[in-house]
C-alpha cells in the first residue's frame, strides 16, 4: 500500500510484452452518505452526532455521522440501542428522494470518468478505469481527481480504493475511510491505491472476514482451523481448506486470499426486481387491514415499476410473522403488467393463501420478471365500446388498457401535485395511510402510533 | 364421444364421410362401388390411419352394428364402431345458392384471415366478416391490433346483401381442402350472378359454392362441403377507423422489406419487442433493440414522401401485413407514431392492412 507514491505508471505493463495489462478498478464509497446529506442540507448539524434511520421502536440505523460513531453507534444497529448509546444524537427519519437526487448527481460525475460504472446502492460504485488509465494517467491520480471533484461539486466526502480487482478496490476504500479512535475522529487518507505487487502485503494482515464471501458461518469454521487473518488463510494447505468449507468455496477463498478476483465491473446493472415492504409497529392480524396495507405497497411498487419503464411478470408477496418466521408466495403471469389493478389482484390472491392469524410483523411485495426496458405497448384500434366489447364475457370495461390509462393519469397527477394527491380508494379512509412514498420508513416504522397511521400523511 | 367418430355413409355409388364438432362440419363425397347402402360411425383418427397405411389398391369396407371391417390385399382390420344414433343428426346437404370465384376468394381469405383474433374472450373478432362494399363483396378481419380487408373483384347480388360473420377457423379449413389448388386452376371467370341457377357446385364446376341461412353457412368446394355456425353479433364499425388521408407515404420493394424485417426479427425474444421504422428521404431504417440480447438494424432503399418520422410496430404483425400485400411493391402509409398505419399494394387498394403502432416511451 502506498499513499504517497509519485503519480507514476503503476498500472502500465512494466515487463513488456507477454504480461497482460492489469485491470484498474476504483471503488468509490461515500462517507456516512445519508447522514452527510442531512448535515449538508442543515449546517446546524455540523459536528453533531446525526443518526438516520427508522425512528420507531423497531427502527434500525441506516447511517450515522462519525461524531455518532464515537459513541459506538453503527449502521444496522437497532435505533433503540443507538439512542441509548448516544442520547444527544439527532435522529432523523431519512429522505430517500433527496438521497436519490444526490446519488444521481454523483453517478453523473462517475459516468464522466468511464461508462463502466457499477452502482451498488445509492452511495457506492465500482468503476473500471483500465481504459481511462491508458489515456489519462494512473488509477491513483484519477481517484484523487474524482474525489476532489465530488467534494467540490456535491460538498460531500468519499473514500476511494484503487486496485486491480473489485476485492482489492473495495478493501482499499475501507482503508481510506476516516477512523474513530477513542473519542477522536481521525481523517482517513481518502484515496488508497494498492499496486499489484503490493497486494500480498496489503491483504495479509486483514481479518479473514474482510474477504468477500466469508460470512459468520465460514468465519467460525476457519477460526477453528486457527485462521484469523488473510495471511493465515493464504498459508493454509488447500486440501485442509477444502475439507473445512467444501471444494468450491475452498478454491474460491484460496484465490481471494491471493487477491484473485475476476468479477467484472458490470456497467449499469439493471434492477432485477422492484419491491416495497413495511414493518408494522404492532403485529397485524386483521385480514382487512392487511389487505389495505397491501394495496398501499402495490401502489408504490407499481409506481416505481412504471417510473423505471418496466412491466413485470412475477408477483411475490412476503409475510414475516411476529416470531420472525417468514413465508413467500409468488405467481407468474402470462403477460407482463404494470398496473396496480392487475398486479394487485394477484398480490391479494397470494396474501389470501397465507394464514395470517399468528400476527404479521412485516408485509412485502416484489415485482420481477421484467419485460422490455423501453416499455413498449401495442396500441389498439378503437373498435369502440360497441358490440365487440359487449359480447365479450367478463373482461371489459375492466380491460387492462383501461387500467393502464388510469395508472398513467395517476402518475401525471402525482408528478404535478405530489404523491398524496391521488390514492387508491381503499386507502382514502382515515386509516389508509395514504400513498406510500419511495423509501419511506424502509428502516422500520417511525413514531409509535398505530400501524395504519404510522407514516402520517392521510390522503 | 361420437364426435371423435367419422360418419361414413354409402348411397348407391356415392360414399360420404362426415366429421363434426357441432360448430364446424366437414363432409366429403367420393365415388365407390357400392354394394349395399348403409352408414356407420367409426373412430375417425384410427380409420384414417388404417386406410392411409394400406398398400395401394382397392379397399373394402363392410360394417355391422358393432364393427367396421377394413380389408385390402392381405390386410384385415376390425374396428369397434360408435352408436350411429349418438352422432349429431346430419342435415340434407344444402344446395349452393350462389358461388364465388375460387381463386379470388381463397386469396382474400389468405390475406385477411391472419388478422382475425384467436382469443375466444372476444368471440366476434374470431370471425371474418363477409359483407358488401359498394357494388362488391368485402372480407374483413381484426383482432383490434390490426385490421385487414379485401374486396373481391366481383359483385354478387346474393352475398352482396348479406352480413355474414364466419368463424376464421372454418375459412382456414376451406383453405386446407385437399385438391383446392386444382379447383383454383380450373377457375374460370364467373358471371356476375354466379351460379344462381342453383345447380350444385360439384367437382368440375368452377368456383366455390356458398349457401347460408340465419345461423349457418356452407361452402362447397368440389366434393367437399364445409358447414359452419355463423357468429351472432354486430361487427364493430371499422370504416371510421381508416384515415381518409395520410401525410406520409413510404414506397418500398416488398421482398427487400420482408427480408430485412425477417433478419432484424431474429433479435426479438418476446412479443413486446418492437421494430422501429425510421422513414426519411430515400430509405427506411429498421431497428430492433432487445434487452440483454443485443440489437439489429438494417437500411432499405425506398421512396418517401412526408416528414421524417419513426414508428414502432410489432414485427410479426408488420410481416403478416406485408406478406399479404399482392404484387411486388408495398406502400406504408403513416400519420404519426401512435396513429394507425396502412400497408397496401402500390398500384391498387383492394387489400388494405391497418396496423396500430407500438408506443415506446
Amino acid at each position: 500500500m502506498v499513499e504517497a507514491s509519485p503519480p507514476a505508471v503503476g498500472e502500465r505493463p512494466r515487463e513488456g510484452a507477454g504480461r497482460r495489462r492489469a485491470r484498474v478498478v476504483l471503488h468509490v464509497d461515500m462517507d456516512a452518505f445519508f447522514a452527510s446529506v442531512e448535515v449538508l442540507d442543515d449546517p446546524r448539524l455540523l459536528g453533531r452526532p446525526v443518526v438516520v434511520g427508522g425512528t420507531g421502536p423497531r427502527g434500525v440505523v441506516a447511517a450515522c455521522t462519525y461524531e455518532a460513531r464515537v459513541f459506538g453507534v453503527r449502521s444496522a444497529m437497532p435505533m433503540a440501542e443507538a439512542r441509548r448509546r448516544c442520547p444527544e444524537a439527532v435522529v432523523l427519519p431519512g429522505r430517500y428522494t433527496r438521497y436519490a437526487e444526490v446519488s444521481g448527481a454523483l453517478h453523473l460525475r462517475l459516468g464522466q470518468v468511464t461508462p463502466l460504472v457499477e452502482g451498488i446502492g445509492l452511495d457506492e460504485a465500482f468503476l473500471d478505469v483500465s481504459g481511462a488509465c491508458r489515456d489519462t494517467g494512473d488509477g491513483r491520480s484519477l481517484a484523487e481527481a474524482l474525489r476532489a471533484r465530488i467534494a467540490d461539486d456535491l460538498g460531500l466526502a468519499c473514500s476511494v480504493g484503487v486496485g486491480r480487482s473489485k476485492l482489492v478496490a473495495k478493501l482499499a476504500s475501507v482503508a481510506a475511510k476516516p477512523t474513530v479512535q477513542g473519542a477522536m475522529v481521525l481523517p482517513g487518507p481518502g484515496v488508497v491505491a494498492v499496486e499489484p505487487e503490493e497486494e500480498a502485503g496489503f491483504l495479509r494482515p486483514l481479518p479473514v472476514r474482510a474477504l468477500w464471501g466469508v460470512g459468520p458461518a465460514t468465519g467460525r469454521r476457519l477460526e477453528r482451523l486457527g485462521v484469523r487473518t488473510v495471511a493465515d488463510l493464504a498459508d493454509l494447505p488447500q486440501g485442509t481448506l477444502e475439507r473445512a468449507v467444501g471444494p468450491t468455496a475452498g478454491r474460491l477463498l484460496a484465490g481471494l486470499a491471493r487477491g484473485e478476483d475476476q468479477r467484472p465491473v458490470v456497467a449499469d446493472r439493471r434492477a432485477k426486481s422492484v419491491g416495497q415492504e413495511e414493518t408494522f409497529a404492532r403485529d397485524l392480524v386483521d385480514p382487512t387491514v392487511l389487505h389495505r396495507r397491501l394495496v398501499r405497497l402495490v401502489d408504490a411498487a407499481t409506481r416505481s415499476l412504471r417510473r423505471a419503464g418496466y412491466a413485470a411478470r412475477t408477483v411475490t408477496v412476503k409475510v414475516r410473522f411476529g416470531d420472525f418466521t417468514q413465508v413467500t408466495r409468488s405467481r407468474t403471469l402470462a403477460e407482463p403488467a404494470d398496473t396496480p389493478h392487475v398486479l394487485g389482484t394477484v398480490a391479494a390472491e397470494l396474501l389470501d393463501e397465507v394464514a395470517t392469524r399468528r400476527g404479521v410483523r412485516l408485509l412485502g411485495v416484489s415485482l420481477s420478471g421484467f419485460a422490455g426496458a423501453d416499455r413498449a405497448r401495442q396500441l389498439r384500434l378503437s373498435l369502440g365500446t360497441g358490440a365487440a366489447e359487449r359480447v365479450t364475457v367478463g373482461t371489459p370495461p375492466n380491460a387492462p388498457e383501461a387500467w393502464s390509462a388510469v395508472a398513467a393519469a395517476v402518475d401525471d397527477i402525482r408528478t404535478r401535485f405530489g404523491d398524496a394527491a391521488v390514492v387508491p380508494a381503499t386507502l382514502a379512509g382515515s386509516d389508509g395511510g395514504g400513498a406510500r412514498r419511495r423509501g419511506e420508513a424502509q428502516w422500520g416504522p417511525s413514531g409509535d402510533g398505530g400501524a395504519g397511521r404510522a407514516e402520517g400523511r392521510g390522503a | 364421444m361420437a364426435l371423435g367418430g367419422i360418419h361414413v355413409s354409402v348411397v348407391g355409388n356415392a360414399l360420404t364421410a362426415t366429421g363434426t364438432d357441432r360448430d364446424l362440419t366437414i363432409a366429403a363425397d367420393t365415388e365407390v362401388v357400392g354394394i349395399n347402402d348403409g352408414a356407420v360411425v367409426a373412430p375417425a383418427r384410427l380409420l384414417v390411419d388404417v386406410v392411409r397405411s394400406l398398400e395401394p389398391g382397392a379397399v373394402t369396407i363392410e360394417s355391422d352394428d358393432d364393427l367396421v371391417e377394413v380389408t385390402a390385399s392381405r390386410s384385415h382390420f376390425n374396428l369397434r364402431t360408435f352408436p350411429l344414433d349418438e352422432f349429431p343428426p346430419l342435415d340434407e346437404p344444402s344446395r349452393p345458392s350462389t358461388s364465388l370465384p375460387a381463386h379470388a376468394l381463397l386469396d382474400a381469405i389468405r390475406q385477411v384471415v391472419r388478422a382475425a383474433s384467436t382469443d375466444d374472450a372476444r368471440p366476434l373478432l374470431t370471425g371474418v366478416l363477409i359483407t358488401s362494399e359498394g357494388e362488391g363483396i368485402r372480407l374483413v378481419a381484426t383482432d383490434s391490433y390490426r385490421l385487414a380487408f379485401c374486396d373481391l373483384p366481383t359483385s354478387n347480388p346474393v352475398l352482396g346483401a348479406a352480413h355474414l360473420l364466419v368463424p376464421a377457423r372454418a375459412l382456414a379449413e376451406l383453405q386446407r381442402v385437399p385438391g383446392i389448388s386444382q379447383l383454383v386452376e380450373r377457375d374460370e371467370p364467373v358471371t356476375p350472378e354466379g351460379d344462381v341457377d342453383g345447380s350444385p357446385a360439384r367437382e368440375g364446376t368452377s368456383g366455390i359454392g356458398v349457401s347460408f341461412g340465419d345461423h349457418d353457412l356452407t361452402f362447397t368446394a368440389g366434393p367437399v362441403r364445409i358447414t359452419t355456425r355463423l357468429l351472432d353479433g354486430t361487427y364493430p364499425e371499422y370504416n371510421q377507423l381508416i384515415p381518409p388521408t395520410y401525410p406520409n407515404r413510404l414506397h418500398v420493394g416488398k421482398d427487400s422489406l420482408l427480408d430485412a424485417l425477417r433478419r432484424v426479427r431474429l433479435l426479438v425474444r418476446d412479443n413486446t419487442t418492437p421494430v422501429r421504422l425510421s422513414m426519411r428521404q430515400g430509405g427506411v431504417d429498421l431497428t430492433v433493440v432487445s434487452q440483454e440480447i443485443g440489437d439489429a438494424s438494417e437500411t432499405v432503399d425506398a421512396d418517401f414522401d412526408g416528414s421524417d418520422l419513426t414508428v414502432a410496430f410489432n414485427p410479426a404483425y408488420l410481416i403478416d401485413g406485408v406478406e399479404a400485400v399482392p404484387g411486388d411493391e408495398v406502400v406504408v402509409l403513416t400519420t404519426d407514431a401512435s396513429k394507425p398505419a396502412t400497408v397496401r399494394a402500390a398500384e391498387e387498394a383492394r387489400f388494405q392492412y391497418l396496423l396500430m403502432p407500438v408506443r415506446v416511451s
